[in-house]
């Protein structure tokens, strides 16, 4: 039988010396480079919003092809929450775990809770301030939504 | 997605960043150039994240098959992660990325560099994470002791 080798990290090149590499952790640690890196972020969000919406328009027109909707929803569910739309990005995820599931079962997915969702991620993506919450409660009313659908699809079989 | 981890490496004084539209394209990246560390997502075409890592760990022409790789990836379910594990993988970052999440892999990649393991079956980072030091079994298998050798 062949024996299985350990090569330990001082057998291969590393990147930088130790202790270069405990200053730039450091350094990539503090609430500096964090706070810096939020502002990349905020400075990018309107960009990242755009970049959401047009998968959001995307979304709407492949709603009849699971495969391609899936694809959709789970770039959406990605970098929604980065680009400040967390509503639309949990609706996303909901989907696409809803999905997952029901492969799981070998069921085919219902049209009406795929609709649903689409239409919900569509509004919460284009949402502000209040209707933010809004979308939030949505998001929870549909995962109440898949569980049942799922409890059902499951009992079904 | 690759534009806002440029802006966050640029950020953190990262500057000398090489981009690639796929798997393939970062193959001919690395075997033109030295690179500290990789991001990649998994969900690539044609070539995915986990083929292009299995590509890394394990070709014979790759140009450092002991390159951390990161994968930045929506895929949070448990079996995608383990896919990612076993395929070479040395830190899963899971989406929505935070500057704080990058960061933090980045700086765990320097900062604890892992044990490779070359098997029959794997090379890549050593999958347990945690090393208890004075641990002296059970152990996982019956034969670990024999088939182990500490390079």
């Amino acid at each position: 039988m062949s024996k299985n080798q350990i090569i330990p990290p001082e057998s291969y090149p590393q990147m930088v010396s130790k202790s270069e590499a405990a200053r730039i952790s450091r350094a990539l640690r503090s609430p500096e480079a964090i706070q810096h890196g939020n502002r990349v972020i905020e400075d990018a969000s309107h960009a990242l919003r755009e970049g959401v919406r047009d998968y959001v328009r995307a979304l709407e027109t492949v709603i009849g092809d699971h495969r391609q909707t899936y694809e959709k929803a789970h770039e959406i569910r990605g970098f929604a929450e980065t680009a400040g739309l967390a509503a639309a990005g949990r609706i996303a995820d909901g989907l696409c775990g809803y999905f997952d599931e029901m492969e799981k079962l070998g069921a085919k997915p219902d049209r009406n809770v795929i609709a649903l969702h689409v239409s919900a991620i569509a509004r919460a993506a284009y949402a502000e301030d209040e209707a933010i919450r809004m979308g939030n409660m949505v998001a929870k009313e549909l995962a109440t939504l898949v569980q049942r659908k799922l409890a059902e699809t499951a009992a079904g079989n | 997605m690759r534009g806002l981890l440029r802006s966050l490496l640029n950020s953190a004084g990262m500057h000398d960043i090489h981009e690639a539209a796929d798997g393939s394209a970062a193959l001919a990246v690395l075997a033109a150039r030295k690179c500290d560390f990789i991001l990649c997502d998994l969900a690539m075409q044609p070539m995915d994240g986990l083929e292009f890592t299995r590509e890394v760990r394990r070709s014979k022409i790759s140009a450092n098959p002991f390159v951390p790789i990161i994968m930045v990836s929506g895929y949070t379910e448990k079996r995608r992660v383990e896919a990612a594990r076993d395929a070479g993988v040395t830190e899963f970052l899971a989406k929505p990325v935070t500057s704080q999440s990058l960061y933090s892999r980045i700086a765990e990649i320097m900062e604890r560099p892992r044990a490779f393991i070359r098997s029959a079956s794997y090379f890549g980072p050593d999958r347990r994470r945690k090393a208890t030091e004075n641990y002296a079994g059970p152990w996982r298998r019956q034969d670990d002791m024999h088939d182990l050798e500490v390079q």
